[in-house]
């Protein structure tokens, strides 16, 4: 996929990208406090592309995912998110871009007083397809093996129901990028393999980018790629078919 | 409870996922014990501003019950419980004025009614006139003028204070030590100068109980009379009446219209609002209750954004704003005040009917009175949903991740 990209022009290289990082630095706590914990982040991540990022606690990895997710307000270096620059805008201009992305965290968040269909619908209402939210949520959760747990609350299902329900939450609208931090650490091998499978079928489908951390060994291959942060700066990327075709 | 939903949330918030609702009675035992909350805070302000209403209410029950547009009055009586009178015969002048179709003398006096069970004594307070002018407009009283002529006859309060022992005719007992006899009953009820109760009769029998009552008391005559009641003649207007009246009688008697801003009814009720603390007293409990309120509803919308913070912050990472937040949070407010204020309304109701029965006092549950403590209540818990709702706009959503 990496040879496909370069032989493009650089035009038509913004256009499919999904997300486009250069010289990023971010900082944490503000004056003598203030401490460095992204140092020149550069990274671009082509649509279609599912990443897995990985590295030891503390490296930065989940501040990297907030970041992308515009959960955090930005000073330095650029970052593009779906050709939009987030770096220098204010609070409330973040707000309508966390729309294009599906989150999907460690814990799954549901809300316990609603079912997993009102869950999902949830995200829908984002959207303003009010009429069509109960088809697209429970469409949604069909599609995850959920068809018959619609109507039941999170209290009644199991960690992988439960995080498959989280799941369709953030795939809903179809979002060209899906941030995951740790969506399997709270599950067993089985049902973690399962979510993750789960994913890869969807994204692939739809074109969506996926930027995953994870400790979890079990699920590094599903990856296209693996990127390896360290003390806030890039260690190593590697594209996971250019190896295996090396390999073989 | 599936109704009560559908009332809320149909037409307000349309076809959204009722998330406030939902959250609210996601734990039932948890929101009965919130609206139980509510309806306690609810339950106090009734209680006391009911107290505080009853209490100038009562003062002027007897008042609004004078069938008459004018009333004269001794100058230096300036509330009911002074025993001031003045000379009848200003009634006769009064009487010559034109646009005056007639004027009562009305006499009142306190006296010590024995308890017929208990042979206890207890102050009640005595209202009379003469049986041939329609003085009262109270509908029993004048059931009864002919059972009235009768010597040492009687009727009694129904509203008494339970000292004065039961209610009801024929009953014989003692006022001013001397029999009486009780042939009927009017309802009325108690008030700061009535003492424990009123008994209606007629003037000649109010000469007998308290002519002459020994060396110590006051003797009363037919020379004074405590209150003037001034019926007018149609189409006479009062204000001029009023001016005239005061104009041409000697100042020792003042001439007020019975109702208005400047009325006798207004005048009492003022006084009693500006001579004791009852409105301080009731207006700080009150005030209190509201604050309690408050803080009780803080609690119970803090313990839902907290218990929920994660899955908030998640609808914040979703793409949904503080203003969606507030919403939500304003909304289990204003489902907490509404459903909370019935049962609160409820309990009052029946308390103000209890008492009411205990003291006499005259509760009224005006529907002003209830939309202004429904505002209250509104108010309250909207001002704890502010509060509350702080805590989830504070919400970073960067802080989900790795939690």
């Amino acid at each position: 996929m990496v040879a496909t990209i370069s032989e493009q022009n650089s035009v038509s290289v913004a256009k499919e990208l999904a997300i486009k990082i250069e010289h990023l630095n971010f900082y944490f706590g503000t004056g003598e406090l203030r401490k460095q914990v992204l140092f020149d982040i550069s990274l671009d991540l082509p649509k279609g592309q599912i990443v897995i990022l990985t590295g030891p606690s503390g490296s930065g990895k989940t501040t990297l995912l907030t970041l992308l997710g515009a959960l955090r307000t930005l000073h330095e270096g650029s970052l593009q998110v779906l050709g939009k620059e987030i770096v220098g805008l204010p609070d409330k201009a973040l707000i309508p871009i966390r729309r294009n992305i599906g989150f999907i965290f460690q814990a799954h968040n549901l809300f316990e007083s609603l079912s997993a269909s009102q869950n999902v619908e949830t995200s829908v209402e984002l959207t303003r397809n009010i009429g069509e939210k109960r088809q697209l949520a429970v469409d949604m959760l069909g599609q995850l093996g959920l068809s018959d747990r619609v109507d039941y609350k999170p209290n009644a299902l199991s960690g992988g129901q439960k995080q498959r329900v989280a799941i369709a939450r953030a795939m809903v609208n179809r979002p060209k990028i899906i941030l995951a931090d740790e969506p399997t650490a709270a599950l067993d091998k089985a049902s973690g393999r399962d979510v993750v499978t789960l994913m890869r079928h969807f994204c692939e489908e739809a074109g969506t980018t996926v930027l995953m951390v994870t400790h979890d060994n079990r699920i590094l291959d599903v990856a296209d790629r693996i990127i390896n942060l360290v003390d806030g700066r890039l260690e190593s990327d590697s594209d996971l078919e250019t190896q295996t075709s090396r390999i073989s | 409870m599936r109704r009560v939903y559908d009332c809320f949330v149909n037409f307000t918030f349309l076809k959204r996922v009722p998330l406030a609702w939902l959250n609210l009675t996601h734990d039932r035992k948890r929101f009965v014990t919130s609206l139980g909350g509510v309806a306690f805070a609810v339950l106090l302000m009734f209680v006391f501003t009911g107290f505080m209403n009853a209490l100038y209410d009562s003062q002027i029950q007897l008042l609004t019950k004078l069938n008459g547009e004018v009333i004269v009055i001794n100058r230096l009586k300036n509330n009911m419980f002074v025993p001031a009178s003045f000379a009848r015969r200003r009634l006769y002048q009064v009487r010559a004025f034109e646009g005056v179709a007639d004027a009562y003398p009305f006499y009142i006096s306190e006296g010590a009614w024995k308890n017929p069970e208990t042979g206890q004594s207890f102050s009640v307070r005595t209202l009379a006139f003469n049986l041939g002018d329609p003085v009262l407009s109270l509908p029993a009283v004048n059931e009864y003028i002919a059972e009235l002529q009768l010597p040492n006859a009687a009727l009694i309060d129904t509203r008494v204070r339970p000292e004065i022992g039961p209610t009801e005719a024929g009953i014989v007992s003692e006022l001013a030590d001397r029999r009486i006899r009780i042939v009927g009953t009017f309802e009325l009820g108690t008030d700061f100068a009535s003492g424990n109760g009123n008994l209606v009769m007629s003037d000649v029998n109010f000469l007998r109980y308290f002519a002459d009552r020994g060396p110590e008391e006051d003797t009363r005559s037919f020379a004074t009379a405590d209150l003037g009641v001034v019926k007018l003649k149609p189409g006479a207007t009062v204000e001029k009446v009023v001016a005239a009246l005061q104009q041409a009688l000697p100042a020792d008697v003042l001439v007020l219209p019975r109702d208005g801003p400047d009325g006798f009814v207004t005048r009492e009720r003022l006084y009693w609002q500006e001579n004791t603390n009852i409105g301080f007293v009731f207006t700080l409990l009150t005030t209190m209750s509201f604050f309690v309120g408050i803080i009780l509803v803080y609690q119970i919308l803090y313990t839902d954004v907290a218990d929920h913070w994660a899955e908030y912050a998640t609808l914040k990472a979703m793409g949904y704003s503080n203003a969606y937040l507030l919403g939500v949070v304003l909304q289990e407010a204003g489902f907490l005040s509404v459903l909370g204020f019935l049962p609160g309304f409820a309990v009052s109701y029946l308390l103000y009917n209890a008492a009411a029965a205990a003291t006499g006092l005259f509760f009224q549950m005006t529907s002003e009175r209830v939309v202004n403590l429904f505002v209250a209540t509104f108010v309250m818990c909207l001002v704890s949903g502010v509060v509350a709702v702080r805590k989830v706009q504070s919400t970073d959503p960067a802080e989900v991740f790795g939690g």
